[in-house]
C-alpha cells in the first residue's frame, strides 16, 4: 500500500506544480461565470437596441395610448413613429412604410386599418425585413396593441374602470416545493435551475477533463518507456490504482479552491444578473449527492480512460476510443431538456441508471425532483460496480499492453486481450 | 524484506528457476527452462534474438504469469517482497522526462520498498558517484543520452537488490560508455551482488560472466561455469605439431579423426578422451613443437553447441 502512496504522491505533486492546473484553477470560475453571465449579458443588451417602428394609423387614435402601454409594460426601448400619408390613401402608406424600413429610418411597420378600432377580427400587417422581427412582435408589439385594444373597446362600451380591472385581473401564483417529509419550501424555479446546471456543467467538466487526464498519464508510462521497469516493483492494478487517486486528488483540491472561492462570494451576496447565488438551494441531498455523483463519475471515467490509454503507445492511438468515451457524457447532457420536462417517466428512470449517464442524469433529476433513495442508491452501485470491473479491465489491459509495442490497437485487439 | 543472513553462502544456488515453460498462441517462447544461479556471480543468459531471454526474465519479474514451472529465490517462492531485492533494467527502459534526478531516484527506489528518507540519500550518493552530482536537480529531459543511461543504471542498483537482471545493457552505447557501465557492473559484483546479464553479444559476456546458460528456441541447451562449458568443448580437438614435421604416431589413444593445417595437425577426440594421454606417445615419436588444447569463443562454442542440440533433437 505504501507504493500506490508514492505513486498517489508522484501524480498529484506533478499536477499540482505543473502551469496548467494554476492557470486552470484561475480561469476556471472566470469561464464557468462566462457560460451564465454571458447570455444574461446578451440577451439584456439585445433587449436594450432602441428601435423605431413605423405606424400607420389609419384611424389616429391607436398611436397615442399604444406609446403609453408600451412604457406602462417596460419596453421603453422600441419607439413608435406615426408615419403619415402625404395624400391619405393606403397605398401610398404603405408605400412610405417600406421606404422608411429600406432607408434604415425605422426597424419594421405596423399597418392598422381606420376601422381597427370596431372590426370584429381586427388586422394588422407587419412589415419587415426578417423572420427575427417576429420577436418583436409576439413579445413587444401585439401586447401592446392587444391591450388598447382591449381598454378601447371597454371605454366605447362604457364600462367602468373598476369593473374592467376587476374582469382583466390575473392569478399571482406562489410555487412551494414538498418534499418527502411532508414540509413545503417556497421555490424559486429560476435559481434552481441555475444552481442545477452549474453543479451539473462542474460534475461534466471535471469528470471529462481529469478522466482524460489518466488517459494521458498511462499513456506517459509506455511512451517514456517505463511500463516494464514500473511493472518489475508493482502490480499493473496498484499502478493504476495510484495514478487515478493522484490525479482525482488533484481535481478535488482545484473544486475544493472554486468551492471556497464561491461560498466567500456568497457570502458576500455576489449576484449573477437576475440571480443570486444561493446557498440555501444546496439542501442535504443535492449536496450528498452533488460529492458521490462527482467522486463516482470521476472514477468511472478515469478507470474506463485508463483502460484505454494501458493501449495504447501514444496519443493518437486513442484517439479513435476519446470520442466514444466522452459521448458518455455529452449524451445525458443533450438529454436534460428531456429528462425535465418528465423527470419522473420511465425513460428518465432508465436512462438516468446507466452508469455512464447517473453522473448527469441521476444528479439532474435529483436537483429538479428528489426520486426515489432507491434508484439514487442503486445508480451508485452500479456505478461503483462499473468501477470495480473497469479497474480490473484497465490492470489486465495495461499488463498486456506493454507486450504489444508498434502495432496500434483496435477494438476487436482490445476484446481479444480481455477475454484471454 | 530479506536479511542478507537468509541468502545462502557465496557460490551457493540463489535463484532457481525449475520447468518454466510460456507460450504465445502456438508460438512456445520458453520451455521448461531450469536454471540455477549461484550466489555472487555474473551469470551471462545468452542466446540469438528471439531466443526467449526477455520472456523467461519477465517470467522471473512477475510482469507475465508462465504457464508451468516455479521460480525460487534462495530456495523461498517469489513472493512480491522477495522481488523488492531483484534489481531489473529490461531492454525497453526509459526515464520520466520531466521528473530531476534525484526525485526520480528517490521515486524508483520508494517503488521498491525503501523509505522516501532513506530513498533521497541514496539517490544523492548515486548521483555524486556516477558524477552526476551537479545535475541532481536538473529535469531528466536536458541530460546527455549517457547520463540518462547512468541513471536507468543506478535506479537498478538502489534497493540493493540481491540479484539484479540486466537486458541487453550495452545496446545502443558507445565504447566508452560501454567501459563505464562493465566498470560499475564489476564493482557491484565485488560487493556481492548477483547478475543475471542478459546478451546476445558473446563477446561482451565472455569478458565478464563466470557462468553461462545458452538459450535457443525457448529451451537451455547448455549451462554451466564458463570454464566448464569450454572444457567440454575444448576435449574435441588438439593442435600438435612435431620437430621436422613429422607425422604423428597412427595409432594416438582416443583420437577418431585427423588432418592437417597450416604446418600442425588437428586431432578430433572421442568424448571423454583425455588430451593428456596423448602426450607420452608424442613425445616418444619426436620433439613436440606445439601441442595446445583449442580454446574456443564463446560463439564457437556457442554454435557448436546449436548444432549438437539440432542433432539431438534430429536423432
Amino acid at each position: 500500500m505504501s507504493k500506490v502512496l508514492t505513486i498517489v504522491r508522484k501524480e498529484y505533486l506533478e499536477r499540482v506544480r505543473s502551469k496548467s492546473f494554476v492557470i486552470g484553477t484561475l480561469l476556471g470560475p472566470a469561464l464557468m461565470s462566462m457560460f451564465i453571465v454571458l447570455p444574461v449579458l446578451l440577451s439584456e443588451t439585445g433587449g436594450d437596441e432602441q428601435r423605431t417602428v413605423g405606424v400607420v394609423d389609419l384611424s389616429g387614435e391607436i398611436v397615442g395610448p399604444m406609446r403609453a402601454a408600451l412604457v406602462d409594460r417596460g419596453d421603453d426601448n422600441v419607439t413608435l413613429q406615426h408615419v403619415e400619408c402625404p395624400d391619405g390613401g393606403d397605398v401610398a402608406c404603405v408605400e412610405e412604410l417600406k421606404r422608411r424600413i429600406i432607408d434604415g429610418t425605422i426597424h419594421s411597420g405596423i399597418m392598422l386599418p381606420a376601422d381597427f378600432m370596431s372590426m370584429s377580427a381586427p388586422r394588422a400587417t407587419f412589415y419587415n425585413k426578417s423572420v427575427s422581427s417576429m420577436v418583436l412582435r409576439d413579445e413587444v408589439l401585439q401586447p401592446a396593441l392587444d391591450r388598447v385594444l382591449r381598454e378601447g373597446r371597454f371605454t366605447r362600451a362604457a364600462v367602468p374602470e373598476s369593473l374592467y380591472t376587476y374582469l382583466t385581473t390575473r392569478t399571482d401564483w406562489t410555487s412551494r416545493t414538498v418534499s418527502a417529509e411532508g414540509g413545503d419550501t417556497e421555490q424559486n424555479e429560476a435559481v434552481s435551475f441555475v444552481m442545477a446546471f452549474v453543479l451539473i456543467m462542474i460534475i461534466y467538466i471535471m469528470v471529462i477533463m481529469y478522466g482524460s487526464h489518466t488517459l494521458t498519464a498511462v499513456i506517459e508510462e509506455k511512451s517514456s518507456r517505463m511500463a516494464e521497469v514500473m511493472l518489475a516493483s508493482v502490480s499493473s492494478g496498484h499502478l493504476m490504482l495510484g495514478k487515478v487517486l493522484g490525479i482525482g486528488m488533484a481535481g478535488l483540491t482545484q473544486f475544493g479552491i472554486w468551492a471556497m472561492a464561491f461560498f466567500v462570494l456568497s457570502q458576500r451576496g455576489v449576484s449573477v444578473g437576475d440571480f443570486t447565488l444561493d446557498v440555501a438551494f444546496m439542501t442535504p441531498i443535492i449536496l450528498i449527492s452533488f460529492v458521490m455523483f462527482f467522486l463516482l463519475g470521476f472514477f468511472l471515467y478515469a478507470t474506463l480512460y485508463a483502460g484505454v490509454g494501458a493501449l495504447c503507445n501514444s496519443v493518437q492511438d486513442s484517439q479513435q476510443f476519446h470520442t466514444p468515451l466522452a459521448m458518455g457524457m455529452v449524451i445525458p447532457m443533450m438529454l436534460l431538456s428531456v429528462i425535465l420536462r418528465s423527470p419522473d417517466s420511465t425513460l428518465a428512470v432508465v436512462l438516468s441508471l446507466v452508469p455512464l449517464f447517473s453522473p448527469v442524469l441521476m444528479f439532474m433529476r435529483v436537483c429538479v425532483e428528489t426520486p426515489p433513495v432507491w434508484q439514487i442508491g442503486l445508480s451508485w452501485l452500479l456505478m461503483a460496480t462499473s468501477i470495480w470491473f473497469a479497474a480490473k479491465a484497465a490492470g489486465k489491459l495495461f499488463r498486456l499492453g506493454i507486450l504489444m509495442h508498434g502495432a496500434s490497437p483496435t477494438w476487436a485487439s482490445m476484446i481479444r486481450m480481455l477475454r484471454s | 524484506m530479506t536479511t542478507p543472513g537468509d541468502l545462502p553462502a557465496v557460490g551457493e544456488t540463489l535463484l532457481t528457476l525449475r520447468g518454466v515453460s510460456k507460450s504465445y498462441g502456438t508460438k512456445q517462447a520458453a520451455r521448461d527452462v531450469c536454471l540455477s544461479i549461484p550466489r555472487g556471480a555474473i551469470y551471462g543468459f545468452l542466446g540469438p534474438n528471439g531466443a526467449g531471454k526477455t520472456t523467461t526474465i519477465r517470467c522471473i519479474m512477475n510482469i507475465i504469469l508462465p504457464d508451468s514451472g516455479e521460480i525460487l529465490l534462495a530456495g523461498r517462492p517469489l513472493a512480491r517482497e522477495l522481488r523488492d531485492r531483484i534489481g531489473y533494467l529490461p531492454e525497453e527502459r526509459g526515464l520520466y522526462r520531466k521528473m530531476k534526478c534525484v526525485e526520480q531516484l528517490a521515486y524508483l527506489a520508494q517503488l521498491k520498498g525503501v523509505p522516501r528518507k532513506e530513498a533521497l540519500v541514496r539517490a544523492d550518493a548515486w548521483l555524486e558517484r556516477l558524477g552526476l552530482g551537479e545535475n541532481r536537480d536538473k529535469k531528466v529531459d536536458t541530460l546527455s543520452k549517457g547520463m540518462q543511461q547512468k541513471i536507468q543504471f543506478a535506479a537498478t542498483f538502489i534497493c540493493k537488490p540481491h540479484l539484479v537482471i540486466l537486458d541487453e545493457v550495452f545496446s545502443g552505447l558507445d565504447p566508452l560508455n560501454i567501459e563505464l557501465l562493465r566498470g560499475l557492473i564489476m564493482e557491484e559484483k565485488s560487493r556481492g551482488t548477483t547478475i543475471l546479464f542478459s546478451t546476445h553479444m558473446l563477446a561482451e559476456a565472455e569478458k565478464v560472466c563466470d557462468a553461462i546458460c545458452l538459450i535457443e528456441g525457448g529451451e537451455v541447451i547448455l549451462d554451466g561455469a564458463l570454464g566448464d562449458v569450454r572444457k567440454q568443448f575444448t576435449l574435441k580437438s588438439v593442435k600438435v605439431a612435431l620437430a621436422g614435421d613429422l607425422d604423428p604416431p597412427p595409432d594416438l589413444p582416443g583420437v577418431i579423426a585427423r588432418k592437417k593445417t597450416e604446418g600442425a595437425w588437428q586431432l578430433t577426440l572421442d568424448e571423454g578422451a583425455d588430451p593428456q594421454a596423448l602426450l607420452a606417445p608424442l613425445a616418444a615419436a619426436g620433439r613436440v613443437e606445439l601441442f595446445a588444447a583449442n580454446r574456443p569463443s564463446l560463439s564457437e562454442i556457442f554454435l557448436a553447441a546449436v548444432a549438437r542440440h539440432r542433432a539431438e533433437v534430429a536423432a
